[in-house]
């Protein structure tokens, strides 16, 4: 605390104190106030999917690179996002997650009780679809990989095993109903005079 | 439910030391409600008697059902009308299920032939006309034909689902 | 001056005792009869059908919401009550004949269709196809054969 302190010094006709540097005032005053971050006040809330998406209802997907797709609906993971597969031999959907919020619920739903509910709670986790984390390619090496086209990425052997896995027990039920394969196995879109919001699902 | 209700509103001037029991005036009025009923009351009895408001009374106020309002009846309605240039009596006649459908029509079809306002007109009498020999006027004698029947030579077709543009205009003959 | 043809008029009539088919409104698709004709453009119809479902409250309505059949029944009187309606309607068998036409079974095909879900509509649809099929293979081979 010594340098706080102020010194005091003697002139001709008296003593004067003189202020520390840093007590000083200061010079110069920023124009503008300093934007506070504002305190978030949203808090992330459990989700409850609609009643019409039970666990092996055929949903028709209605964006993203499957969009008009059917398949069938696996588990529900939070915050509104569904699992879901083709099954992949059908029309080619893997396992997949979507948003609830663009698939459509059809009232048929596929017997999935032959499902190994240990696989599915394995696929449902939180580190499944997790990014794998390769290396980071930094200066130089970054610079000069421009020119390279970039590996292509392999499915890895251990999801297409679950893949078939899923879909084997899958496959077997669907068989069983006539025209479901087909049905799944075709992807859905608006004719002339259909009009969603009359339609039954 | 229509606009219009018939109601039956009672009234007496106050009574007074000279006259304990005065005369009960009684009226039939066609009103949308039990407030208007009540202030057309005052202004006819004010036209016919020296009652009004201020020294007046209501004794009783009740509305008038239809007694069969699933037939069908030729009404007489004779009016009073203000017109833009005079006074005139009318006497008109309406096929209609109660009294009050039937004076709800007149005052719609009068609005539409002489742009006439509530206010102006008076209803006097509405009548059920029960034999068809009392019905004068044409355009209700000619319902009351015998065996009466005709074709709906021309008709649009409101068929939903139907497209906003179509090729064709759609046939109205049939 | 050549002889006029003189033909019957095939228009259906607005007059006591038509079956009119409602449209729109609360009653909608349902059948009634015309009970009185009010004036040219109302008339008061009623439909004493059995069943709550079909049935159709003795009412006011206009001939715009209307749709004449071609079913009559003759011998109504005008302005006639319910009771006597009804006993006439099921006199003359209204509903079987209904039921019967191929109008009625239009609607109803089309209601059936309306109301199918997604699975079933894609099922309608290949069933179709294959019916199709079958009747474009059997028409060729007549063709063939007659060809010959």
């Amino acid at each position: 605390m010594s340098e706080v302190k102020s010194q005091s010094k003697t002139f001709s006709k008296g003593t004067r104190d003189v202020p520390h540097h840093s007590q000083k005032a200061k010079k110069w005053y920023p124009t503008e106030d300093e934007a506070k971050p504002k305190a978030v006040r949203k808090s992330i809330r459990t989700s409850t999917p609609r009643e019409s998406l039970a666990p092996g209802a055929v949903l028709i997907l209605l964006a993203g690179r499957f969009r008009g797709k059917r398949v069938v609906l696996l588990n529900h993971l939070p915050q509104g996002v569904l699992l879901v597969t083709g099954p992949f031999k059908v029309n080619g959907v893997p396992l997949r997650r979507v948003n609830a919020r663009y698939v459509i619920a059809t009232s048929y739903k596929v017997d999935i009780t032959s499902l190994d509910s240990k696989k599915i709670d394995e696929i449902s986790g939180d580190k499944y679809f997790a990014r794998e984390k390769g290396e980071k390619k930094t200066g130089e090496d970054k610079f000069f990989a421009q020119g390279e086209k970039p590996e292509k990425k392999k499915p890895s052997s251990s999801r297409a095993a679950d893949q078939k896995a899923v879909d084997k027990a899958l496959l077997s039920t669907i068989k069983k109903t006539p025209f479901l394969t087909s049905y799944l196995g075709s992807s859905f879109s608006l004719r002339k005079g259909d009009r969603p919001h009359e339609m039954q699902w | 439910m229509g606009r219009l209700t018939e109601y039956q509103v009672i009234g007496r001037h106050l009574p007074s030391e000279a006259t304990p029991a005065p005369k009960l005036y009684r009226m039939r009025i066609f009103a949308p409600n039990t407030v208007v009923a009540k202030s057309r009351f005052w202004y006819f009895l004010m036209k016919l008697r020296k009652v009004k408001k201020a020294n007046g009374e209501i004794v009783s106020l009740n509305v008038i059902h239809e007694k069969r309002p699933m037939k069908v009846k030729n009404f007489g309605i004779w009016i009073r009308y203000d017109s833009r240039s005079g006074t005139h009596n009318m006497y008109k006649e309406y096929r209609e299920m109660s009294r009050t459908d039937a004076v709800e029509a007149l005052y719609q079809d009068m609005a539409a032939r002489h742009r006439s306002r509530f206010r102006s007109i008076h209803i006097l009498k509405v009548v059920e006309l029960e034999k068809t020999e009392d019905v004068k006027r044409p355009y209700i004698k000619q319902l009351l034909t015998k065996d009466l029947k005709f074709p709906l030579p021309h008709r649009v077709s409101k068929v939903s689902g139907t497209k906003i543009f179509a090729p064709k205009r759609p046939s109205t003959f049939y | 001056m050549g002889d006029a043809e003189i033909k019957a008029s095939y228009w259906r009539l607005v007059e006591i005792g038509r079956i009119v088919l409602v449209h729109g409104g609360p009653s909608d698709g349902k059948l009634a009869t015309i009970v009185e004709i009010i004036d040219h453009k109302r008339a008061l119809i009623d439909g004493p059908s059995t069943s709550t479902k079909t049935a159709v409250p003795r009412q006011s309505i206009a001939l715009a919401q209307l749709i004449l059949t071609p079913l009559v029944l003759a011998q109504l009187p005008r302005g006639s009550r319910t009771g006597v309606v009804k006993a006439q309607w099921e006199k003359a068998g209204i509903e079987a004949k209904w039921q019967e036409s191929a109008w009625a079974k239009k609607r109803t095909q089309k209601e059936k269709r309306r109301a199918l879900t997604d699975f079933e509509r894609f099922k309608v649809m290949r069933l179709r196809k294959q019916a199709r099929f079958e009747v474009r293979k059997s028409m060729a081979k007549v063709k063939t054969a007659a060809a010959k």
